[in-house]
């Protein structure tokens, strides 16, 4: 456990540039300043780790990376999303905390990589502690001379700046991040065209998430080979999940991509005394519920998961027991998406506020028997038809919720208020009896 | 570019690199539904109304923002596509008021008539809909935003076409509101094409509000002649008024757009100081009267005033239409007279004072550097200055000579102040920098000016220009230098190949200048037939307040007992009254057919959209009968056309004889004014167009001068200037008094 972004954080002082160092930091940054490393080379390493995405989408680093048109004139941009606003989530924010500098590394390799001489990181605005940590790890590389221009006389050259978001959950669309990085309204952009041709103030850009820059002088350090061995066929090396919700002890673990969910839930300390599981979303609130039993059959790893019907996503374990009300959990979840909707485009604008108050019908007992089958319809109509992924994300936990716990939400709609508590109410009388 | 081959709809068609499913669809006509698409604009993709199916591609993609590739099968109506459309317009629908019954769009609305295609007849909405809280935003456009689909199209509008954002979203998802960030009403001079954009009944016109249903109109295709351009437009009639104007496409003069004015102008066609029935002036109190006696005493006051047919004036506003010009100067001419003049506004008349353009409309937009002198293009030519900012947006400059610094809508590089009896001199400075640039030799005259570091700039950037352009504007005519300056300006453009844009001749002098409406030899001019013994006048449309460069000058011969004035007019004020002895009531703008020769040198004819109202008649009628009551020959028209082709077929008369370099020493001791309107009070129909008169620019009323000239003047901030209120301003040019208003000069 902890083998690649937390490998520190045990040691004393885990941010610092001496204790970064001193297990191997910069060393890789080191040898392309010394012109021993090819862009090549690093591609290579990059694509026999199986690294890929860690912000959700999964898609394989190394070939992103291959994308940009590296030879092409003009400025080119790096791109860090630490726009970690996925409700579940919060490792990035300890990789800022506990390694900051495996993010700058991380980046500075990718811009050598793409000939990009400018990087920006975009930090969610609500991270205030992580963002002091990063500037001060920030300041630690420049004082060090392992950032700037023409870096020792190598004639690599690589500028990093930190920008503080104002906590929009839409701008960690990765567009919209862009948007908001030129100092705009926080919209996604349709694609084509695609950031790595038409991106960072229209030039070639390329954007990754915190954690899979971090993950990157570790690989090229030991090689890909070991990154891929820690992990399953067609999931490289570790992950870092945050299990959250009905656990005994909810936290960030970075683990082996393929470790058996019950792992996990026990490395979380397993539910509470005598409760049993009900459901779990694997990878965010925006990756499809699953029932506790498919759960416990899974591994942790992009093919198991969604063989059982979900997606690995952001890595954010959200643990439901039987206390669970289904109704109001999906409640909250649509006001979640009605609220960050940025309201550019029809069906994610109309949609989930159409979503969010017909569930809210329900939850205040107004609620009718063809509310399921609208909201259904509803979910199906926004997805797929929006600019970016957001009413997408939407419409998922609606239809899953719904046709996992169907008769929940009847239940609610026939008696105004909810099975799970009435059965715990049950329970109670009867021990009074 | 090379060509593309997919397939639409089974179709297989051909198309570019980088070009969308949408345009290649409405080319091959093929209908996808739209709202925030607009080919003018940038693609926003925000509707999702286009969405279509992509063979191979598992969502449906929008047609607007989809480049087309080799190989691609696209449906745009199979099942996919048809579902997503329907999943988007029922969203569209679910917050929309459906209001139409009580909507101005209606039978006009791209909503309603998408809906009729993938709407259904129920909703399954049925939660309280949104409600939006109006901010005004002016006098010109209404706004009713509850209606609005976000589409942007009018945010796009100001910040890509207008130059001037406006308006904007504000707020996040359901909460987006599009509104106006500042809350003093639009601004901008082509604001009202943002009705046209408008998809739904958001926005619409606000004097047109109430008025009369869409489908109850009767479009009429016409040309508004209150510029230079002569913008195409539609006069939307009901029961014989003009009722609203929308823009007409043609790519070579407006493209899609109309400015404001010719927009919102023909509210002044409705105006209570019509003149609706013929008047005569017996023992000074005024009586209707019919048609035949109105021309019998106009004819008999003309034969007993100018006994000597150079007793005759005839002077025309700049606005008339070809026919009446023709018809007019053939009239003078056939009395004997050469006294013909519509120049009112014209401080020098000297003959060689039409310098000719020699750029299109279209080649504007290409030009790479741009010269603009005395001209607040963006006020005064809104659609030359549209194509203007089009060059400076793909890179061209712009440099300027004013008297006073302007709010252009794009960046300008070198703004010189310049007061206008210095406006030859710099340009003859300009002229010897050239001279000393391109190493040709320095004519005599210019040997002893100087030249300073910015006219050596503005030099420089002409010559390294590969298309520039010198735009003259209109601010020339109060110059007494502005024949000079026209033949300085010529001999610029030749020296560094430059194109000239003359906009000094204004609305349809064009025309004018095709028929020879001004003196020969030894007629007089709109000045001198003032000074020199004129006793009748034919006047045509023109305003004794507002059209004359010295209206002091021309009242006091107007109101001279033993001067005989037929005034033709549409409308007839105070004034009009009082220095007429005959109102013989004109068919106004719309109300008649004609011709309007625009800045390409196009003639676009146009019919009559409606009847003049009351007894008026179109003014080529009226002159044709005055010319039968005085027996002239060659007057045998039974239609508007046939005058046309007569004025047509005409040789051009010598218009580009700039005279020779005869360089006079300008007075520049005393203070010089000019009087520039507003762009809103131009014409006598513009004057009366009240919502017109209510926007920012209709109201602008500012005497400027700088510190100095206005101590000079012993004149200070608020003190009226002839009517006008001061405003001490640095950047006006020094001595110089630059008066931007609408108001008519007083005393």
């Amino acid at each position: 456990m902890n083998e690649v972004c937390f490998k520190n954080l045990d040691k004393k002082n885990p941010a610092s540039f001496a204790t970064y160092e001193s297990t191997g930091g910069y060393k890789v940054w080191r040898k392309i300043l010394n012109g021993e490393l090819t862009p090549e080379d690093i591609l290579a390493e990059l694509k026999t780790s199986g690294l890929r995405g860690r912000g959700g989408a999964g898609f394989p680093t190394g070939l992103k990376w291959s994308f940009m048109p590296r030879n092409q004139e003009g400025q080119k941009y790096v791109v860090c999303n630490s726009d970690e606003g996925e409700p579940g989530t919060c490792h990035d924010r300890d990789i800022l905390r506990y390694n900051p500098h495996s993010v700058i590394e991380g980046m500075a390799i990718a811009g050598y990589v793409m000939n990009a001489t400018v990087g920006y990181n975009y930090i969610r605005g609500e991270f205030m502690e992580p963002y002091y940590r990063f500037e001060e790890a920030l300041k630690d590389a420049y004082d060090e001379g392992l950032l700037g221009k023409d870096i020792q006389g190598s004639a690599v050259s690589f500028d990093l700046y930190t920008h503080l978001g104002a906590g929009a959950y839409i701008c960690g669309e990765e567009t919209a991040l862009l948007e908001s990085l030129e100092g705009k309204k926080g919209q996604p952009r349709f694609k084509p065209p695609f950031p790595a041709n038409v991106g960072l103030y229209g030039k070639p850009t390329t954007i990754n998430n915190t954690e899979t820059f971090a993950n990157v002088p570790e690989i090229l350090t030991r090689g890909g080979k070991w990154f891929a061995d820690l992990g399953v066929e067609n999931s490289g090396g570790t992950k870092c999940f945050s299990v959250t919700g009905n656990v005994k002890n909810p936290a960030n673990f970075e683990v082996p991509m393929g470790t058996p969910f019950s792992k996990l839930l026990e490395l979380a300390g397993g539910l509470k005394e005598g409760r049993t599981l009900k459901a779990v979303i694997p990878g965010g609130s925006s990756t499809p519920l699953l029932t506790a039993d498919t759960a416990m059959n899974m591994t942790m790893d992009y093919d198991s998961i969604a063989n059982a019907g979900s997606m690995l996503g952001a890595g954010s374990v959200i643990i439901m027991d039987d206390t669970t009300c289904m109704v109001k959990t999906l409640t909250r979840l649509a006001h979640f998406y009605y609220d960050e909707s940025c309201g550019q485009c029809t069906p994610c604008r109309e949609g989930t506020g159409w979503l969010y108050r017909v569930l809210q019908r329900i939850l205040d007992g107004d609620g009718k028997n063809e509310d399921l089958d609208l909201l259904v319809s509803v979910g199906e109509k926004i997805s797929g038809n929006t600019i970016c992924a957001l009413g997408d994300a939407a419409a998922t936990p609606v239809e899953s919720f719904i046709r996992h716990f169907r008769h929940e939400f009847e239940y609610y709609i026939k008696h105004g208020r909810s099975i799970v508590e009435s059965e715990h109410h049950l329970i109670e009388e009867e021990a009074i009896v | 570019m090379s060509e593309i081959e997919f397939e639409i709809d089974g179709k297989l068609v051909f198309a570019n690199q980088g070009d969308s499913i949408i345009s290649i669809a409405d080319r091959e006509g093929i209908d996808v539904p739209r709202f925030c698409y607009h080919k003018k604009l940038s693609v926003a993709a925000n509707c999702r109304m286009c969405l279509v199916d992509v063979e191979g591609v598992p969502k449906a993609q929008p047609a607007c923002s989809t480049p087309v590739a080799n190989g691609m099968k696209i449906h745009t109506r199979n099942d996919k596509a048809k579902s997503a459309q329907k999943a988007v317009m029922e969203f569209l629908l679910i917050n929309h008021p459906l209001d139409c019954p009580i909507c101005d769009q209606g039978g006009e609305c791209e909503l309603q008539d998408v809906a009729m295609e993938y709407g259904t007849d129920v909703s399954k909405f049925n939660l309280g809909k949104r409600i939006v809280a109006d901010k005004g935003i002016g006098a010109l456009i209404q706004t009713d935003m509850t209606r609005c689909i976000h589409c942007t199209r009018c945010v796009r509008f100001g910040a890509e076409v207008a130059g001037i954002v406006e308006m904007g979203g504000t707020g996040r998802g359901e909460g987006v509101k599009i509104e106006p960030f500042l809350t003093e009403g639009i601004q901008s001079e082509l604001s009202g094409n943002m009705i046209d954009v408008c998809p739904v009944g958001a926005l619409t016109s606000k004097p047109f509000r109430y008025e009369a249903r869409t489908w109850q109109m009767n479009a009429v295709e016409t040309i508004a002649r209150h510029d230079l351009v002569g913008s195409n437009i539609y006069t939307q009639t009901y029961r014989g008024r003009v009722k609203r104007v929308v823009a007409r496409d043609n790519e070579l003069v407006n493209e899609t757009w109309i400015s404001d004015r010719d927009r919102f102008s023909y509210e002044g066609l409705n105006h209570e100081s019509r003149a609706l029935h013929p008047k005569i002036k017996k023992n000074n109190k005024w009586q209707e009267t019919s048609w035949e006696i109105a021309l019998d005493f106009a004819i008999s006051g003309l034969k007993k005033n100018a006994q000597n047919a150079d007793q005759l004036g005839v002077l025309a506003s700049k606005n008339s239409t070809l026919e009446e010009y023709y018809l007019m100067q053939k009239l003078a001419r056939g009395f004997g007279s050469e006294n013909i003049d519509y120049r009112l506004d014209k401080a020098n008349l000297s003959i060689g004072n039409t310098m000719l353009s020699n750029i299109t409309l279209a080649e504007m937009e290409s030009t790479d550097h741009a010269l603009i002198v005395n001209s607040y293009l963006r006020l005064e030519q809104p659609m030359i200055n549209h194509r203007i900012r089009k060059a400076t947006l793909n890179g061209a400059s712009v440099n300027t000579i004013n008297n006073k610094k302007f709010d252009f809508n794009y960046q300008t590089d070198l703004e010189i102040l310049s007061s206008p009896q210095k406006t030859l001199l710099m340009l003859q400075s300009i002229l010897k920098s050239l001279h000393e640039r391109t190493k040709t030799t320095v004519p005599k005259y210019l040997s002893k000016i100087t030249v300073d570091d910015s006219q050596n700039k503005i030099a420089d950037d002409l010559i390294a220009a590969e298309r520039p352009v010198i735009i003259l504007g209109e601010h020339v005519n109060s110059n007494i230098s502005s024949s000079d300056i026209a033949s300085i300006i010529s001999e610029i453009a030749a020296l560094a190949n430059a194109k000239i844009a003359n906009l000094s001749l204004n609305g349809n002098s064009l025309s004018a200048e095709k028929v020879g409406f001004k003196p020969s030899n030894n007629g007089k001019n709109a000045i001198s037939m003032f000074t020199e013994n004129t006793k009748a006048f034919l006047l045509m449309d023109v305003d004794f307040n507002y059209d004359f460069i010295d209206p002091k000058l021309a009242a006091d011969t107007f109101n001279n007992d033993d001067v005989f004035v037929i005034s033709l007019n549409s409308f007839e004020d105070e004034i009009t009254l009082m220095n007429s002895d005959v109102i013989l009531p004109l068919a106004g703008f719309y109300e008649s057919s004609g011709t309007h020769i625009n800045f390409d040198g196009v003639a676009q004819s146009f019919s009559a959209s409606v009847k003049g109202p009351g007894d008026s008649k179109p003014g080529w009628k009226i002159i044709k009968v005055l010319a039968d009551i005085l027996e002239l020959k060659g007057f045998e028209y039974t239609d508007s056309t046939q005058v046309a082709d007569d004025a047509l077929s005409m040789s051009s008369a010598n218009n580009n004889d700039l005279v020779e370099n005869n360089i006079k020493e300008t007075d520049d001791s005393k203070v010089a004014v000019h009087w520039q309107y507003s762009p809103y009070a131009i014409d006598g129909i513009t004057r009366k167009a009240k919502a017109l008169q209510e926007t920012p620019i209709g109201k602008m009323n500012d005497a400027f001068i700088s510190l100095a000239t206005a101590k000079e003047l012993k004149l200070s901030e608020g003190d009226l200037y002839h009517g006008v209120p001061v405003s001490i301003n640095e950047t006006v040019a020094e001595g110089c008094v630059f008066v931007h208003t609408y108001q008519s000069r007083k005393g």
